[in-house]
């Protein structure tokens, strides 16, 4: 398959928009623009494209609860704050693509009807704002962005937000929070942001990569579009595989590319050819799986099936030598150091996990901690407020099913076995 | 409706409530920290969980909406086993510290971790927080605190204040002022109610008692008219807190600040306990016997020299409508003069004199929740959610529910920051402000659409014909396009309210206000529920109602204290004129011409230093009787705790004088006055409609001289007089001030905190200086509760009801002698 997300970003300057321009980019923009609103959002129903910021949800479906709603001005906003340790896929469309999120959101803008869009951009990534801002500056020299964009009557203003620097904000309703300049925390759903968001008014959050198929989704048609990968989720989808691999970095392959092509075909295989231990398929939050569950596709339908989920899409591969105690205790360090403190279970329960973990590790483990973390895992699982402390919670629920061994192993024997 | 069932029932309800409060209202109790009745779901504490069928996961009762069908379990071994741990997590990070946590006894953490059986105590953290000592009432402690969040919340959605907010992350969270200062608090302790555990609580409170030795009494709050009801916690006859019971009383839990802390007047130091006579020119603590024999023969001889009608009484706002029945009783029928009055003249009178003129109503009680549900909402020149503030709360929760509330006011009041639209104006001039939108209503024809009989409707287009948007923009300095736009808004709204307060203590409204407002209204045929204005204090209106006016022809307040010679003897009730009322200076005059001057009082004030005879009254919780509040409804007192040495009630005062004085006013037991008490009804009025005219006699004037408004009122802290009595409010604050714009304070020096002079025509007096943008450059505002800046020296009183601002000049105080007003 072409490339189409991240073509062409190997060469030197692929940022500008003369670069953007001659790949063929802005191309769709002009067919959308002279489309109606509800064909595009037609069109994007018709391609099956479902979110690319980990939970799936059908994008056509999303821009038509918002689109039904009669309450004006309407926002988009850009998620570009992918905080996940492992998650680093937006990032070159963001560095080194940047014009065809600019203009995948233009063409949203237009079907949404919604004037003004923000990125809302990672804190830790100022090199990519430096980037954005000047894509920006350029789409509104060639009076792409405006308020008569290319003399067709259509407003759309676009600016960059910069992130608060905490993993929560990714959170939809809590990244609104922050851009309105407020604590950041998850809010209640419903109402969803698509009737009640920024300013109490509807708004649009979709990933960077999912604006980014647009482009794609208005050239070539809705139709054609989800002939491509699994037809249940088709699409290209970008993967980024790290750890132990020969060739780290991200991959543009249809959805639903087994887990196995990527590691050993493009990822190059494990590092030193060691024996491959463990995979966590989607970004840290995702249950881990083990070497035989590797054929399995990566997409949102096949994933769930063998216990885990597509997420992000950022694999993170374990050889032999790699202590899965050790895994799964900086895994729980992250998230309690993340938890926003709204809820009970997530703020307590990641803490108390992380602490039993840590002992485990560093050899003070006790009889009875294996339980111990079960039972407290599962007193958050599904009781959380948002998706954090259950994406917690079932991290280690899935370490121990999958990993029982090693963890007694530490405890027993105060020692890892890797 | 939806119909669902809950724990097998099958249970009807309103679409859009909560899975939470369908529970309630039928009954069934879910476990819940976070949520609070008040306040927007939040969703933090997972104790509510509930079963939902057909749901995977639990859902959180509070904050899930009910659906058709639903069938709903609360009360599971899943359930129990889930909010078992939710409390075992909870309480690894909170302080096992009962015994010295003051919340012991009634936390709820305590009561649930009781219900949920004891934690196994596998894990447990700690925080290092020290306590906190930021605000001179509320303590923090932020070890206890489990982050529900109720406080922040109901600080910022409710109050509309957000002074705290949670900082940090994870459970580093943690509750703080802004910018860790407490700048902004308001002293209302709101927060301190809706924390479930021991992170907050009030200092006078702190190490007090523990919850199981308090017994508890609902009372009245003394203070402002809107009568909340105060939950008093005492220990050994004394009380020690006050609370607000969720859903209880006309404010359902709410307090603000006064009520909350302002109760230990009553233990103030300057509480009389024996009555005072005067001799040889110095005050002498006497018996009973001797001060009533004194003022009987005093009283007698005066009455047969001068005739009865040259004695005259003020009564008070504050004191009980049993009292005010015994106070009018004592003067008609046993002295024969019908020379009574109160502070309500002042103010109030003027609101219930313009309502009749043109409503043809004798009485216009306001409705706590009228605000809520309105489409457009007014709100003039008036500080409500300082004067009133529980039914201030209500403009916040209206304009929450979808109403507009704008706000015309020359300060930046809490409601013109948190209303929808705020339009400064020029103090003084919501009168034609609202001829102007009277004006633009006749032009479009709204009445024509209405069938309008009442008379004066050409007198009053004439008479409008003036106030044009330009007219008005130029007089009140709102743009004119702004104008016209809020104007037209009112006039077109489906529903609508207007209000405002004519307090005893204002200046910049008055008689021509409420016409003006009446006007509106009929004009757009709106009655009398439309025009909200509170009374001013505890039992203003019952005073009104119990007779503490001239009935037959006597002497008003303004004949009393305003008119040299009028009076030989004056008996003053629970009133300080010397500070409460304009012109001090004049009243001061002629009371030193009396010849007999009787103050009874609960503590020695500025008019008692002038008296003859000083009788010590028993406050409001050393009494029963009950108060009349702003929404015409008659509340109890009971009687709390014992008299303070002395002091009598004042009813009982009467009845001795009277009895003294060889009359039997057939009161002996309380029991007949208060069923006396329970007949007073309001009178109605003849409900013809009439419009008046506009008699607006233009702008106040400033001159070369005095080129600065004076504006006078009331604030949130502070409620006439007696608060400045209650420790915990001074603590707050005790310092007379004077708010100064930047732009005023630049242009003639003034710092912020600096000591200045004020001079009117009338004098001048010394007060501190603070500069504050919520006043708009040309005009000064001063509280009057603190007798020794006696700001009423430079006030003068408007006989006719019409608003009068003072005209005067400011500059930094000269030469450093001591505050000769002090
Ligand atoms: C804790 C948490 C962190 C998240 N972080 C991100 C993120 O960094 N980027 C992102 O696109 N979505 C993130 N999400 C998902 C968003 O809430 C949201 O579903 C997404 O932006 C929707 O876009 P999509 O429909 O295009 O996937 C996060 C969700 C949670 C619960
Ligand atoms: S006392 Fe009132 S204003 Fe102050 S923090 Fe508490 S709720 Fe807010
Ligand atoms: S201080 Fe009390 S009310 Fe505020 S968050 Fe903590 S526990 Fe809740
Ligand atoms: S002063 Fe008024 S608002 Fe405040 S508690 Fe008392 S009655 Fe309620
Ligand atoms: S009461 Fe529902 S989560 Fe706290």
């Amino acid at each position: 398959m072409d490339k189409f997300l991240l073509r062409g970003i190997e060469e030197e300057g692929s940022a500008a928009i003369a670069s953007y321009r001659e790949k063929g980019g802005y191309a769709a923009l002009e067919k959308a623009l002279s489309m109606k609103p509800e064909e595009i959002i037609e069109e994007v129903k018709r391609s099956g494209l479902r979110g690319r910021g980990g939970a799936g949800f059908p994008t056509g479906m999303k821009w038509d609860f918002a689109s039904r709603d009669p309450k004006f001005p309407k926002y988009l906003i850009c998620n570009a704050d992918e905080g996940e340790p492992g998650t680093f896929k937006d990032r070159p469309i963001l560095e080194k693509n940047p014009h065809l999120l600019i203009e995948g959101m233009i063409i949203s803008g237009h079907a949404l009807k919604a004037e003004y869009g923000y990125i809302y951009l990672r804190g830790e990534y100022p090199g990519a704002k430096v980037v954005l801002e000047q894509a920006i500056e350029e789409a509104y020299k060639e009076g792409l962005l405006g308020d008569d964009i290319l003399g067709k009557g259509i407003k759309f203003h676009l600016s960059v937000h910069q992130g608060a620097g905490a993993y929560i904000c990714g959170e939809e309703t809590a990244l609104i929070d922050s851009i309105e300049g407020r604590r950041g925390q998850p809010r209640i759903k419903p109402p969803f942001p698509v009737n009640v968001g920024a300013w109490g008014m509807p708004t649009i959050v979709n990933n960077v990569e999912t604006l980014s198929n647009l482009p794609l989704i208005v050239s070539i048609g809705g139709e054609k579009y989800a002939g491509i990968g699994n037809p249940e989720c088709p699409g290209p989808k970008i993967y980024s595989v790290s750890c132990c691999v020969k060739k780290p970095g991200v991959y543009e392959l249809p959805m639903g590319t087994t887990l196995r092509e990527i590691i050993y075909t493009h990822a190059g295989g494990i590092r030193d050819d060691r024996p491959l231990k463990a995979v966590i398929p989607g970004g840290i939050s995702t249950p881990v799986l083990t070497p035989d569950q590797i054929d399995c596709k990566m997409d949102f339908v096949n994933l769930p099936k063998v216990g885990s989920m597509l997420g992000s899409g950022a694999v993170m591969v374990f050889d032999d030598t790699v202590c899965l105690v050790r895994v799964c205790w900086r895994a729980l360090r992250f998230f309690e150091h993340e938890s926003c403190g709204k809820c009970v279970p997530c703020r307590e329960g990641t803490g108390w996990l992380r602490n039993i973990l840590e002992r485990i590790e560093n050899g003070f483990g006790r009889k009875g901690d294996i339980e111990l973390l079960q039972d407290v895992a599962h007193s958050m699982a599904g009781k959380t407020f948002c998706p954090l402390g259950d994406g917690a919670a079932n991290v280690v629920l899935s370490f121990i099913r999958q990993f029982h061994d090693e963890f007694e192993h530490h405890i027993e024997k105060k020692e890892c076995m890797a | 409706m939806i119909e669902l069932t809950i724990d097998g029932k099958l249970i009807q309800a309103e679409k859009g409530s909560t899975i939470l409060q369908i529970a309630k209202a039928n009954n069934i109790k879910i476990p819940h920290l976070c949520w609070d009745r008040r306040l927007k779901p939040y969703g933090g504490c997972r104790l509510c969980l509930v079963e939902v069928e057909g749901q995977r996961k639990l859902l959180a009762a509070c904050s899930t909406p009910a659906e058709n069908g639903m069938v709903i379990k609360t009360d599971t071994p899943v359930l129990r086993k889930a909010r078992k741990t939710v409390l075992e997590l909870l309480l690894v990070h909170h302080p096992l510290d009962c015994p010295i946590c003051d919340k012991a006894g009634e936390c709820d953490l305590q009561d649930l971790a009781y219900q949920y059986g004891p934690s196994e105590g596998r894990f447990y953290a700690e925080r290092k927080h020290d306590p906190e000592a930021t605000s001179p009432l509320i303590e923090r402690n932020p070890n206890r605190c489990i982050l529900c969040g109720r406080c922040v919340r109901v600080c910022w959605e409710h109050q509309g204040v957000g002074a705290i907010n949670l900082i940090g992350r994870g459970f580093n969270t943690k509750i703080s002022p802004a910018f860790e200062e407490t700048l902004d608090c308001e002293f209302c302790g709101q927060c301190v109610d809706a924390c479930p555990v021991g992170a907050l609580g009030t200092k006078p409170y702190k190490y007090r008692a523990r919850a199981w030795f308090l017994e508890s009494t609902d009372t009245i709050c003394p203070y402002c008219s809107v009568g909340c009801t105060l939950t008093l916690d005492l220990r050994e006859g004394k009380i020690l807190r006050v609370r607000g019971m969720d859903g209880v009383g006309v404010n359902e839990g709410d307090l603000c600040g006064k009520g909350r802390f302002g109760f230990d007047f009553i233990y103030s130091e300057g509480r009389l306990t024996k009555p005072l006579l005067r001799k040889n020119g110095e005050f002498q603590e006497v018996d009973w016997e001797e001060a009533l024999y004194y003022i009987a023969e005093r009283l007698r001889d005066i009455k047969e020299t001068h005739g009865p009608e040259k004695i005259g009484a003020i009564g008070s706002a504050r004191t009980t409508l049993e009292d005010d029945i015994m106070l009018a009783r004592f003067f008609r029928e046993v002295l024969g003069s019908d020379n009574i009055d109160s502070s309500a003249r002042l103010g109030y009178a003027w609101a219930l004199k313009g309502m009749e003129d043109t409503l043809g109503i004798k009485s216009n009680p306001v409705s706590l929740n009228s605000p809520i549900g309105k489409e457009v909402v007014l709100v003039l020149e008036s500080d409500i959610t300082s004067t009133h503030p529980i039914f201030g709360l209500k403009f916040l929760e209206a304009m929450h529910e979808g109403t507009e509330v704008i706000v015309v006011d020359p300060r930046k009041t809490k409601l013109a920051r948190r209303g929808n639209r705020w339009l400064r104006n020029r103090p003084g001039t919501i009168t034609p402000f609202l001829y102007g939108i009277t004006h633009l209503a006749m032009k479009e024809g709204v009445h024509l659409k209405k069938d309008i009989t009442a008379e004066g409707l050409d007198e009053l287009e004439d008479g409008l014909r003036e106030y044009t948007p330009g007219k008005v923009s130029e007089l009140t300095g709102i743009d004119e396009d702004l104008f016209r736009e809020v104007a037209l808004r009112f006039i077109n709204a489906e529903s609508r309210l207007l209000t405002l307060t004519l307090g005893a203590a204002e200046n910049q409204k008055g008689l021509e206000t409420i016409h003006a407002a009446a006007n509106l209204l009929m004009l757009l045929g709106e009655g009398p529920e439309a025009l909200q204005i509170p009374s001013d204090y505890s039992n203003t209106y019952g005073a009104w109602l119990a007779g503490l006016r001239p009935l037959s022809g006597g002497k008003d307040l303004y004949g009393m204290l305003y008119t040299p010679g009028s009076l030989k003897a004056l008996y003053v009730m629970g009133e300080d004129p010397l500070v409460t009322m304009p012109d001090a200076g004049t009243i001061e005059e002629n009371l030193k011409d009396l010849e007999l001057l009787i103050v009874q009082d609960i503590r020695l004030s500025e008019t008692g230093k002038l008296a003859h005879v000083v009788l010590p009254a028993s406050s409001w919780a050393e009494k029963e009787g009950s108060f009349i509040n702003s929404q015409g409804i008659r509340q109890m007192l009971p009687k709390v705790v014992s008299t303070t040495g002395d002091s009598i009630a004042d009813w009982k005062i009467f009845r001795n004088i009277a009895r003294v004085m060889g009359h039997d006013l057939g009161t002996v037991e309380f029991s007949q006055l208060k069923e006396e008490a329970g007949k007073i009804v309001p009178e109605e009025g003849t409900r013809k409609w009439r419009f008046i005219p506009p008699e607006w006699e233009g702008l106040a004037r400033t001159t070369e001289e005095y080129p600065i408004l004076m504006v006078t009122g009331n604030i949130m802290q502070h409620s006439g007089s007696l608060s400045v009595m209650s420790k915990s409010l001074s603590h707050v604050l005790s310092d007379a001030f004077v708010q100064i714009s930047p732009e005023d304070a630049g242009r003639f020096r003034i710092g912020d905190g600096e000591f200045i002079e004020i001079t009117s025509p009338k004098g001048t007096v010394y007060i501190k200086a603070r500069v504050s943008d919520e006043i708009p450059e040309g005009m000064l505002f001063v509280p009057l509760h603190f007798a020794h800046a006696r700001v009423n020296l430079l006030t003068e009183v408007s006989r006719d009801g019409k608003a009068l601002l003072t005209p005067v000049r400011i500059g930094p105080r000269k030469g450093n002698g001591g505050s000769p007003a002090g």
